[in-house]
């Protein structure tokens, strides 16, 4: 069953189009990766499906309901929540706070004045569990910002996961790890995304199909392959788009 | 519950201080002051809510503070001729009602964006304001201002407001509530979702909030407790005018939250605290308050980012690790020199002022004609700023030793 | 009423061109570094001030060469030694340095120069009609406001489009790290840019000061009708600043000028009220009335249709 729907999208910037006529279908509870070499129009995809940007043309859905020019915020309602390439977090807030924050929406406190946060006894456990669960209960009190990098990705996720979404796009989630800070996250990934849907964008080959049901490769904006990770592997077109016609030959 | 009961102890020692205060300094002067305090407390904290807390700068803050100071006015009028008629403790809620409706109308257009564009807007709308003041007189009494009587409401337990000490218990009670209300907004999820839009407006869409909304509440907030403000004014002052919509008390009471320093819930106190003195005290022995205000000011803002409140909350890793004794000393070494650079420097600009003309500066008799008067002063100033350069590598090193984190390794031991 | 159409379509190009000097430094500073200078305005005065100053001596024309110099040099060292300091503490705290430093600026005026209006006079050689409309003359001084403003417009043009410097600061406004990566040093243009911005509005504080009156409030005055013509204009924009001075010039003139009001208006739609009604201020109110705040009347209505202005390039 597709929960999430990509019919003919395109995107240009003026004249130059990004996203040139990009079908996808999302399968629920799949853990599906998108690849493709630089400036392919992977993270261009992301910002269309969260609201970011809008569609030049052709239709996003979820759920079978449109979600094309719908605002970021509505969007994330729904249920799709995503992390960002750049660390994207609250860098003034407590590690706590930051987290708190992505849980508000999904505890039903919408834009309350009178909720005391101090005195709520759920939430904030909530909020320590899934500290717990990132790794970073021992820096519950300390500014975002000071972070340090592997612990700033894994907010993060943590921020992403908060909301309770049931698709979760994550943006390069390991961009800048050692191998060890890596494998920790794509640990915790794997963790927190049980039982959800999951759409990642990953240059590492080792993790990408390991984690992944089904990639999709992106190149020039178009979907040129999109199949289970064996036969991605062994796809001729795919092999030429990473790698040059010397290799498809070889 | 240990927390609790600190942040308890806080909000007692509050409002001991805003009822034992007029009792210790039970000067007419004294209490004047008390009174200006109180309404700028009121105001920079308003103010706050906007910029310090939701990253909105505006330009045009006295709007809401004018304008329910303008409709306390008119409503103390109307207690006077029994047109409505009920007791004069409640006038601030009235200003902050106007307040608060003025910034639903205006923050209705206003708070789509954040930055350049809301302080642009903000701009316009408080000249607009300001000059639709001068244009409508029969609400704003043109040039003249409005004013009011405010002895002629319903006695509140026996007292009839005719003393500044009663209107200062007044104001106490309202600044206390006011500021407690202000500090719970910033526990709520909308005070909290009002700093996340600061920090990162696109990510908080994200994460399901509209940064618009959050802003415009925020907005709201902030507009409800100027005009609280503002009817603490007409009550303290039972007069009011343009001036108090126009940009230069915009300008005021972005000085003060800065100053005092926007990144603490107590920084716009801190800046109302010494923006008042300043006014009203230094007025007195100066011409030049206003330039020192902006030399101050400026220097704030290239050496002193975080205000005041910035400065005292720098000093919390060398507090929590009990190293402030280690301060003292060379505080002591390099600020009294600095602090006497200053005074001298002040004593230069006093002199080039005073044109030949003798006056009195702290102890001595100066006069720019006088070549003792030159003498004393450069030598006094190069001194100083001698001692400063000569001990300001000790207050580095001092600084760097109470600041150096003593589980540092620990941390970088865990993965 | 045609001698007063030219006289106000005169007056207001006048007074356009001015704003535009003003605005034309403000946005070439807002372009490069992102930051709307609220000081703008009061190098604008100190232009006035230090030329009124150099006049006593050196006469206008002393006062036309040097002053703009001294401002330029001024404001080369605040962007050097302050601003950049600033620059790290991000976009608010650079919005609340300009503005200490234009509270500042006016404060200091008041303490070297006292707090009255100067006698600051247009050049003898000068004051004589250009020529008499209709009964009414056009004096000299002000249409050699126009001929230096155009000629510095077209000079500015022909630097920044044709010369290698020209280039090279409009490559810097929209991409500083490529050009530095280029060799080039982007501090010092930024400097020079600075400098170059504040010393046209020195410039015009030279040549309005006469006018428009010397004295510590002048700042005040022209400074936020300025940031409206940039913001309106569409932040970034040259051209767009353009429009808007002129714009606002003309507009600003012809509702002086003229003496329709609101009587006119409910004339013609045939209503009427009574002194006595609560609104009568509003039914009273005259075009002259409400010149000084059409500007800001603009600048709120594009902001919130068009929040990046007329020709709006840059946003923050």
């Amino acid at each position: 069953m597709s929960i999430l729907t990509l019919k003919n999208v395109c995107k240009r910037f003026g004249e130059t189009e990004i996203i040139r006529d990009v079908s996808l279908d999302i399968e629920k509870g799949e853990r599906h990766a998108i690849i493709g070499p630089n400036g392919a129009g992977k993270s261009t995809l992301f910002h269309l499906i969260s609201g970011k940007y809008a569609l030049s043309s052709g239709d996003i859905s979820f759920h079978d309901q449109s979600i094309a020019n719908k605002k970021p915020y509505e969007i994330a309602r729904l249920g799709i929540t995503r992390s960002f390439q750049v660390t994207n977090i609250f860098p003034r807030m407590t590690v706590f706070e930051n987290i708190r924050c992505g849980l508000l929406w999904n505890q039903k406190y919408g834009y309350s004045f009178w909720h005391l946060l101090g005195r709520q006894q759920d939430l904030n456990a909530k909020t320590h569990a899934l500290l717990e669960e990132i790794g970073l209960g021992h820096r519950a009190e300390i500014p975002a910002g000071e972070l340090a990098y592997a612990q700033q990705r894994a907010l993060e996720l943590g921020i992403a996961i908060a909301s309770g979404a049931e698709l979760i796009m994550l943006d390069e989630p390991v961009a800048g790890m050692s191998h060890s800070e890596a494998e920790n996250a794509v640990a915790l990934i794997r963790k927190v995304t049980e039982g959800k849907t999951l759409v990642m964008v990953e240059h590492d080959m080792n993790i990408v199909f390991d984690v992944a049901d089904r990639i999709s490769v992106l190149v020039y904006g178009e979907i040129i392959a999109c199949d289970t990770p064996q036969a991605i592997r062994s796809n001729a077109r795919v092999q030429e788009a990473y790698l040059g016609e010397v290799a498809a030959d070889a | 519950m240990k927390q609790l009961l600190t942040k308890s102890l806080v909000w007692i020692a509050y409002l001991a201080v805003l009822l034992i205060l007029p009792q210790i300094f039970n000067s007419v002067l004294a209490i004047t002051i008390f009174n200006q305090m109180a309404i700028a407390i009121v105001f920079a904290l308003s103010y706050n809510m906007l910029l310090g807390q939701g990253g909105m700068l505006s330009f045009g803050h006295a709007v809401y503070f004018g304008l329910g100071g303008f409709m306390a006015v008119h409503a103390l009028v109307m207690i006077e001729f029994e047109t409505f008629y009920f007791s004069i403790i409640y006038i601030p809620l009235i200003g902050g009602l106007i307040g608060l409706l003025a910034a639903v109308f205006i923050g209705s257009f206003s708070t789509h964006k954040a930055g350049t564009v809301f302080a642009m807007i903000s701009l316009g709308i408080g000249e607009l304001v300001a000059a639709s003041s001068l244009i409508f007189v029969s609400f704003f009494g043109g040039e003249a201002g409005v004013s009011a009587d405010r002895t002629y409401g319903p006695p509140f337990f026996g007292i009839e407001f005719f003393q500044d000490i009663e209107i200062y218990y007044l104001a106490a009670g309202w600044v206390f509530i006011a500021t407690l209300f202000m500090y719970l907004f910033t526990q709520t999820p909308a005070g909290r979702m009002a700093n996340a839009v600061r920090d990162n407006p696109e990510r908080a869409e994200f994460i399901g909030y509209s940064a618009r909304k959050v802003r415009f509440i925020s907005f709201c907030a902030s507009g409800f407790f100027a005009g609280i403000a503002g009817g603490l004014f007409a009550l303290n002052y039972e007069f009011i005018t343009e001036e108090n919509l126009n940009a230069v008390t915009s300008g005021r009471v972005l000085l003060m939250a800065y100053i005092g320093g926007l990144g603490y819930f107590i920084g716009p106190i801190v800046g109302a605290v010494i923006l008042t003195l300043m006014n009203s005290l230094l007025s007195n022995y100066t011409e030049l308050w206003m330039l020192y205000l902006g030399i101050m000011f400026v220097l704030t803002v290239l050496f002193l980012p975080r205000g005041f409140a910035g400065f005292i909350m720098m000093h919390r890793v060398a507090w929590v690790q009990k190293r402030m004794q280690s301060l003292v000393m060379p505080y002591l070494l390099t600020g009294v020199p600095a602090m006497i650079t200053a005074v001298s420097l002040v004593a230069i600009i006093e002199m080039l002022h005073h044109r030949g003309e003798e006056f009195h500066f702290l102890l001595v008799t100066l006069s720019s004609t006088s070549v003792f008067s030159w003498a004393l002063v450069l030598a006094v100033a190069g001194a100083s700023i001698y001692a400063v350069r000569l001990s300001l590598p000790r207050l580095h090193s001092a600084w760097e030793d109470a600041n150096k984190l003593v589980d540092a390794d620990e941390d970088n031991a865990r993965p | 009423m045609l001698e007063v159409f030219i006289f106000a379509t005169l007056n207001g190009l006048v007074t356009g061109l001015l704003l535009f000097m003003l605005a034309s430094g403000l946005t070439l500073i807002f372009s490069m570094m992102g930051v709307l200078n609220f000081a703008h305005a009061s190098f604008y005065m100190l232009g006035a001030y230090f030329a009124y100053s150099i006049s006593l001596y050196l006469g206008f024309w002393g006062g036309l060469i040097f002053a703009p110099l001294i401002v330029g040099a001024l404001g080369a060292l605040v962007e050097r030694y302050l601003l950049r300091r600033v620059h790290e503490h991000g976009h608010v705290a650079e919005l609340v340095f300009t503005f200490g430093l234009a509270f500042l600026i006016e404060e200091a005026v008041q303490f070297f120069w006292g707090p009255d209006t100067k006698n600051y006079r247009s050049p003898d050689i000068l004051d004589f009609p250009l020529f008499t409309l209709f009964g009414q003359e056009f004096s000299a001084y002000r249409g050699f406001m126009i001929g230096i403003s155009v000629a510095i417009f077209i000079g500015l043009y022909h630097l920044l489009t044709r010369s290698r410097i020209g280039i090279i600061i409009q490559a810097a406004i929209t991409h500083p790290h490529t050009v530095a990566n280029l060799g080039h040093n982007v501090p010092l243009i930024f400097m020079g840019v600075f400098g170059v911005g504040t010393a046209l509005a020195g410039v015009a504080g030279v040549i309005a000061g006469p006018v428009l009156t010397t004295f510590p409030g002048m700042a005040v005055v022209l400074g936020s009708i300025v940031f409206v013509i940039v913001v309106i204009g569409g932040l970034g924009s040259l051209t767009g600043a353009f429009i808007a001075s002129l714009l606002i010039g003309l507009l600003q003139s012809y509702a002086i000028a003229s003496d329709l009001g609101m009587p006119d208006l409910l004339n013609l739609l045939g209503l009427e009220f009574g002194r006595d009604h609560p609104l009568t201020d509003l039914w009273t109110l005259s075009l002259p009335q409400i010149a000084p705040i059409m500007p800001f009347m603009l600048l709120v209505l594009v902001l919130i249709f068009r929040p990046t202005g007329l020709l709006g390039k840059r946003e923050q």
